[in-house]
């Protein structure tokens, strides 16, 4: 589905990615993860076309990628901490825009965009100003955007900053049931390794470099992950006696 | 005179017409200016069209189409510049337009009839406004009203943020120029209102004015076109009544309307 080959990028002359190559097969869930200013985003924003490599290529289903996106089938959650206070949309208008080049009926793209707001927990706020919305409830409505067009290929970057333990956790059950169910590919950054560890089929590992590309179970050997980071780190896996989880009874069915 | 007498003089109703076309026009692009901060621009464009009028009226050519062009290229050339990002753009719009609204004098000073002229495309005179005047801007204004309105979400979206409307697969680039170019035209055209120093505030004001009373776009919208039609209908009959210049009559009703809706709501709304 995406396929980055040797790719470098520089931006206002520092190397920011140096080298990169992998591939993500369609009905991936594959998380992004490394330390601040990694080029985590970078890597995605080069993914998108956004960025113009230095070297190497990206392709999305064989074609370029503004060709692809051209087909509509994206979904992307931007890395972003807040939006202007003063701009003039409701909750549900920002999700409508999901739906603005999609050619069916106002009610029906209402429907669906209630629809995902339920998914997000964000029904009632529907009417309410967005941008007088808190952080993590901008971020909600700009997740149940970035899925509403039923996209094949999801880009989040980090869904859940900002996002309560409770929301987050119904979030990732959702990003479950539609890869399961509509076998979409999921590609997100996240510094939540423990939380997303259990239904991620790869990891990517990046520090300028790709540090590591490959299944959870082996990302976790402590070199893989000292390396990355590039000291001593402690993961933290929820387990089922987890007291945050039991506190927000958060039903965990990791481990 | 009674307001009905008004309407028994056909510059004055000329006047009252072409007025409140350009005022509704105005009033949708303000949103637009007000959600993309983009008074800079507009400020920018205004002053080029009134080079462009000027070299217009001196080659005997229509100054609204050597306006429009001349504001076109300098909006086209600001967006381009601030997009890119490579100078600060306040740099480069600040020398455009003190070289544009240069030449501008320049040109004018060959002119016989220097001052008038110069007066009338600086403040604007509504009661000089021809039929013919009154057809472009009606054909103007109905392309263009309907051209917004008819994709009205999808600006939105990228107002609120190019690159999502992009990956959702907006045009986002046909948009950002058309929406300028549709600035540049509706701002030559607000000079015969107002004059080139006072179009900025028309296509400031209302959305600024609006978005104090309402928060949804829509209405924001609506607000704006019915604020505008009754202040530019206002001023220019006060201004004829009394004897004004109707351009800076229209502003100062229309600024005075902005800050009692402030004091109004700081008053009495917490
Ligand atoms: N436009 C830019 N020009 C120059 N350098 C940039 C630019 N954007 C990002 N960088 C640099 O690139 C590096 C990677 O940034 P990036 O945003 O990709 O990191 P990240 O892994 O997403 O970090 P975080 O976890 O904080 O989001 C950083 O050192 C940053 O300073
Ligand atoms: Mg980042």
């Amino acid at each position: 589905m995406i396929k980055v080959e040797n790719l470098w990028v520089e931006l206002n002359g520092n190397l920011i990615l140096e080298d990169i190559s992998l591939e993500i097969k369609k009905g991936e869930i594959v998380a992004i993860v490394g330390p601040n200013g990694g080029g985590k985003t970078t890597l995605i924003r080069t993914i998108l076309g956004f960025i113009k490599p230095t070297k190497g290529r990206v392709l999305i289903d064989g074609k370029e990628p503004k060709d692809y996106i051209k087909s509509g089938k994206v979904g992307y959650l931007p890395q972003k901490s807040s939006y202007e206070r003063d701009f003039p949309v409701s909750a549900l208008d920002v999700v409508m825009f999901g739906l603005v080049e999609v050619k069916i009926s106002k009610k029906e793209k209402e429907k669906k965009a209630l629809e995902v707001l339920r998914y997000v927990g964000m029904e009632s706020f529907k009417d309410k100003p967005f941008g007088k919305l808190s952080g993590g409830q901008q971020q909600r409505v700009m997740i149940a955007r970035a899925i509403i067009s039923e996209p094949e290929l999801l880009i989040l970057d980090e869904p859940s900053t900002g996002v309560d333990v409770v929301a987050q956790e119904s979030f990732y059950e959702f990003i479950k049931k539609l890869n399961q169910e509509k076998g979409i590919t999921v590609l997100m950054i996240t510094h939540d390794i423990g939380a997303v560890g259990s239904f991620v089929h790869k990891v990517v590992g990046l520090n300028k470099k790709l540090h590591y590309f490959g299944d959870f179970k082996d990302f976790l050997q402590k070199s893989n992950v000292d390396k990355l980071y590039g000291s001593e780190v402690k993961l933290l896996i929820h387990s089922p006696e987890c007291f945050t989880c039991q506190y927000f009874n958060v039903e965990v069915k990791r481990h | 005179m009674s307001l009905s007498d008004f309407f028994t003089i056909p510059f004055l109703v000329n006047a009252l017409v072409g007025g409140v076309l350009i005022a509704i026009l105005l009033s949708v692009l303000s949103l637009f200016v007000f959600v993309k901060k983009w008074s800079f621009i507009n400020i920018g464009i205004s002053h080029a069209a009134f080079g462009g009028l000027a070299i217009g009226f001196f080659l005997g050519v229509n100054p609204t189409i050597t306006g429009s062009l001349f504001a076109i290229l300098v909006g086209v050339l600001i967006g381009y510049i601030s997009k890119k990002g490579q100078v600060h753009e306040d740099i480069s719009i600040g020398i455009l337009l003190s070289f544009s609204m240069a030449l501008g004098v320049v040109v004018m000073s060959f002119s016989n009839n220097y001052n008038s002229d110069l007066f009338a495309f600086l403040f604007g005179n509504i009661l000089t406004i021809t039929q013919q005047d009154i057809i472009m801007i009606l054909v103007f204004s109905v392309i263009s009203l309907g051209f917004l309105l008819y994709n009205l979400e999808r600006i939105m979206y990228c107002c609120f943020d190019e690159e999502l409307a992009y990956i959702s697969k907006v045009n986002t680039k046909f948009f950002y120029y058309s929406l300028i170019t549709l600035i540049a035209i509706a701002t030559v055209l607000s000079i015969k209102l107002v004059g080139s120093v006072l179009s900025s505030a028309m296509i400031i004001l209302p959305a600024a004015v609006s978005s104090q009373l309402f928060w949804k776009y829509k209405s924001i919208i609506l607000a704006s076109i019915f604020i505008s039609v009754v202040v530019v209908f206002t001023g220019i009959v006060v201004s004829f009544q009394y004897n004004l210049p109707s351009g800076s009559t229209i502003v100062i009703i229309y600024s005075l309307i902005f800050f009692i809706v402030i004091l109004v709501k700081r008053l009495f709304i917490r």
